[in-house]
């Protein structure tokens, strides 16, 4: 402005016409508190005194909800200052009901976001000071508001959804469980949900945050390249696709493929010694293949099943873990199991005649994985993987050459097939794809970003702001005048979102609507 | 106003700049609706707050509804009821055409504050004024309390008095409540009734505001923009209360009368002479307004150049002609 100043002119304002007396202050105490009702619109102007005398009626009532002044107790009142510096309101006096859902402490002070503090001034609860004069809600939102804390469209629905009685906090996409944490149903850690009050709202790379976090060799030092194939085989280990042995048979058994190099065997005798508790030193089976794969920190030829338990277990004795799998500086020497085999019931189990029909009746159903002789021959997941994936491999022996063994085979193979959902799922070129399908490759977007959690009312009486728990929903704040998101933004959100749903919030000059999009599953009848 | 006189005759001081305000409440009283003098009158103030033009003092907001159409949309918390979506109270958000409509007929002026209090004596200045209105409202507030119970009592006694049951007993005690509360009576100070103001009340952080010229309008006029004020000033004429009809998929909402008391019967598209619009649009839209009862517009700003004076926009509606 400070260029403009010829153009502008000083305007008097009347400040004091809207300040009350101290006679209207005390009268204020005692005023109604009821909320008027609007009645039936009407749709045509007919000019009829009713009319005229309806409209008159309710215009008078607009006009004195309008223009009421807040008056509270000085006792109500809970004091606080903004600090334009950090952009937080701290509070003077202790804070009251608010506290449980709103604001959070640093270093011992009490503090509110801006779009808290605004929104507590409007409903009296908390009198804002500013260089010891108290601020009017008109400098509140002239002061709080701005593209740094939350803008005013963010504030509206803010405000909207807080008159609704929803708990609202800011998003902090660091906060939010990646998949893999949902998976095990790791509990969020604290201080993530007390610290990110003061992080600031930074685009972290997600994916790659998923992919590391889900991996717990993270600290590893290896480069990329190297990790990768190991993790991949931790990943999919159950779920290795049989399509991509069916469609190079040849070139995955030749060629030195990191994955299958894998789950080649390694029964160097000092990584993967003598014996286990899945052979017996008779059927010991010794193979000797060249590849040695120590780079890497998860080689499965390296890690043994344990054995414990067994009578049989010659050495009492277990191998100290690799240092490379152990995190920093930790240590850890062999350990010596005899003392606690002794303290483990060694005998053999005896059963009753009743137990023992009870447990073959059982057996007719289930295998035990332990009784397959070959799975016991097995000494390390290395040799175990192998196995199932040359049983795998078996099924598809007797399958016609002409087909199977050139450059374009069937996708379907005869007898693999349970239901005409399986063959049609078989069959189908173009995969049906997901909403999150490759979201975690994006990267995150600068126009759009998710503004607020937001939990529902009912759960207010015992909602932690240290533990909030799963979001109801989340919101996206945009304007009509604004581009409507696409697909790439949908993906984006509804993956930083993770399990939760995102809602926009869309602003038309005060008036909000709320969409939201929904995945949705054509139905299908073949089964 | 009323109220102004009255804070007078209790000797309440009117803050640094009520001398100017009484002045031109006089003026005010003088002057009569016909010959109102848009250069001499107070003008409504529109501030600005995140690029959306804001009413803030209900005077201005009833003004500007009564005298100009200017509906906008309340956004704030109503000071009454708070917490509650039914009824809104200040600010009043004005669309942009209705905040260009006040500022063209120079019935409004855009107003911008200015923080220049740098100078810490002046603040401390304003604290003092502020701390020691507050102590006289104390006061104040302190007798008025004092005077409320008195009369409470009093009227007691004279109800005991009429009785005549006979039963001096209670009328004896009043008395000595009466007398005892004259010397104990104690008014805390956490019952202390105090105003959070709504619109800026000037406590002295900076008693100027500055008006800036439209040129200087925050918002960029543009084509479309233009088109959609063209419209709105066209309808504005016609007597129609307009709205914001986002919802609706068009420009504006067209109400016949008051929207406090009447449906709305157009969605108004604005749409430019010369601009190609898809069918299968207004198709959509007419469709859409067939279903909440409401006929669609589509309203073109006729050319300046055209020389006509039929009518400065054209307006058009589709309608579904059954051939059978």
């Amino acid at each position: 402005m400070a260029a403009k100043d010829t153009l502008t002119e000083a305007v008097q304002v009347e400040f004091s016409n809207e300040l009350l007396s101290p006679p209207e202050l005390l009268h204020a105490r005692s005023r109604n508190h009821k909320i008027p009702v609007k009645g039936q619109k009407d749709f045509l102007l007919s000019g009829s005194e009713q009319q005229r005398a309806a409209l008159q009626k309710s215009l008078d009532e607009h006009w004195t909800l309008v223009a009421e002044e807040r008056v509270e107790r000085l006792g109500n009142l809970v004091n606080a200052e903004w600090i334009p510096e950090e952009k937080l309101v701290k509070l003077q006096t202790p804070a009251g009901k608010f506290w449980q859902t709103m604001g959070f402490s640093d270093r011992g002070k009490q503090c509110l976001l801006p779009e808290e503090a605004l929104y507590l001034m409007e409903c009296g609860s908390v009198q804002v000071f500013y260089q010891d004069l108290p601020l009017s809600i008109q400098e509140g939102y002239e002061q709080f508001l701005s593209p740094e804390t939350v803008t005013l469209h963010q504030y509206q629905v803010f405000g909207h959804l807080k008159r609704l009685g929803y708990v609202v906090n800011r998003f902090d996409p660091s906060t939010v469980p990646t998949l893999y944490e949902r998976q095990l149903n790791l509990p969020l850690p604290r201080n993530k949900q007390t610290k990110h009050l003061k992080r600031k709202h930074g685009n972290s790379p997600l994916g790659s945050r998923l992919f590391n976090k889900s991996h717990c060799d993270k600290r590893s030092t290896l480069p990329v390249e190297e990790t990768k194939p190991a993790q991949q085989c931790e990943g999919e280990i159950m779920t290795v696709d049989p399509r991509l042995d069916q469609t190079a048979p040849d070139q995955a058994k030749t060629e030195q493929n990191p994955q299958d190099e894998l789950m080649e065997f390694n029964t160097d005798l000092d990584r993967a010694p003598r014996r286990n508790w899945w052979t017996d030193t008779s059927s010991q089976v010794q193979h000797t293949l060249g590849q040695h794969t120590s780079a890497r920190p998860w080689d499965f030829s390296c890690i043994r099943f344990p054995d414990l338990g067994s009578s049989r277990a010659g050495h009492a004795c277990l191998a100290a873990p690799d240092p490379k799998l152990l995190p920093g500086a930790l240590q850890v020497g062999e350990c010596e199991v005899t003392p606690w085999l002794r303290k483990l019931n060694l005998k053999a189990e005896r059963l009753s005649r009743r137990e023992w029909e009870r447990q073959r009746e059982r057996d007719r159903y289930h295998r035990d994985i332990n009784n397959d002789r070959e799975v016991r021959r097995c000494r390390n997941w290395a040799e175990y993987l192998e196995l199932m994936e040359k049983r795998r491999s078996h099924q598809f022996k007797k399958r016609p050459a002409h087909l199977w063994e050139q450059d374009v085979i069937p996708l379907a193979q005869p007898g693999q097939c349970d239901s005409h959902r399986d063959l049609l799922e078989q069959v189908s070129v173009i995969q049906s794809s997901d909403l999150l399908h490759g979201a975690s490759r994006l990267p995150p977007s600068e126009q759009w970003r998710i503004c607020f959690n937001v939990y529902q009312p009912d759960t207010v009486a015992d909602f932690k702001k240290s533990h909030p728990g799963k979001p109801y929903t989340r919101m996206c704040v945009c304007s009509f005048d604004g581009p409507v998101p696409d697909l790439l933004v949908m993906k984006q959100l509804s993956f930083q979102s993770g399990d939760v749903p995102v809602t926009f919030a869309v602003v038309d000059h005060g008036d909000i609507s709320f969409y939201c999009f929904k995945e949705f599953k054509l139905p299908t009848d073949i089964y | 106003m009323d109220r102004e006189n009255r804070a007078g005759e209790r000797g309440v001081e009117t803050l640094r700049n009520g001398n100017a305000a009484a002045e031109r409440r006089e003026e005010d009283g003088a002057r009569t609706e016909s010959d109102r003098d848009p250069d001499t009158e107070r003008r409504i103030s529109i501030s600005f707050c995140g690029g959306a033009p804001f009413l803030w003092r209900a005077g201005d907001i009833k003004r500007a509804r009564e005298e100009d159409g200017v509906v906008g949309a309340l956004v704030g918390c109503l000071a009454r009821q708070p917490r509650q979506n039914v009824r809104l109270g200040r600010p009043l958000e004005v669309l942009q055409e209705e905040a260009c409509l006040l500022l063209e007929r120079r019935r409004a002026a855009a107003v911008q504050h200015k923080d220049n209090q740098k100078n810490e004596g002046s603040r401390l200045k304003a604290v003092q004024v502020y701390q020691a209105r507050l102590e006289r409202s104390y006061e104040e507030q302190c007798h008025l309390a004092l005077e409320d119970k008195k009369a409470v009592l009093q009227r007691v006694m004279n109800e005991e008095q009429n009785d005549h049951s006979g039963n001096g007993g209670t009328e004896q005690a009043v008395r000595e409540r009466l007398s005892s509360l004259e010397k104990n009576f104690c008014f805390p100070r956490s019952a202390m009734a105090v105003q959070l103001c709504t619109a800026r009340a000037g406590f002295g952080h900076c008693p100027e505001e500055f008006s800036f010229l439209s040129t200087d309008w925050p918002m960029p006029r543009d084509e479309r923009s233009e088109t959609r004020f063209r419209v709105y000033r066209d309808l504005r004429r016609k007597g129609f209360y307009l709205t914001s009809a986002g919802k609706f998929g068009g420009d504006y909402l067209v109400y016949p009368g008051d929207p406090l008391r009447f449906h709305s019967h157009f969605i108004a598209l604005c749409l430019s002479m010369d601009e190609q619009s898809p069918l299968c649009d207004i198709l959509a839209i007419a469709r859409l307004g067939s279903n909440v009862k409401k006929t669609v517009l589509l309203c073109s700003p006729r050319d300046l150049s055209d020389g006509e004076v039929e009518g400065e926009v054209v307006y058009s509606s589709l309608q579904w002609s059954g051939m059978v």
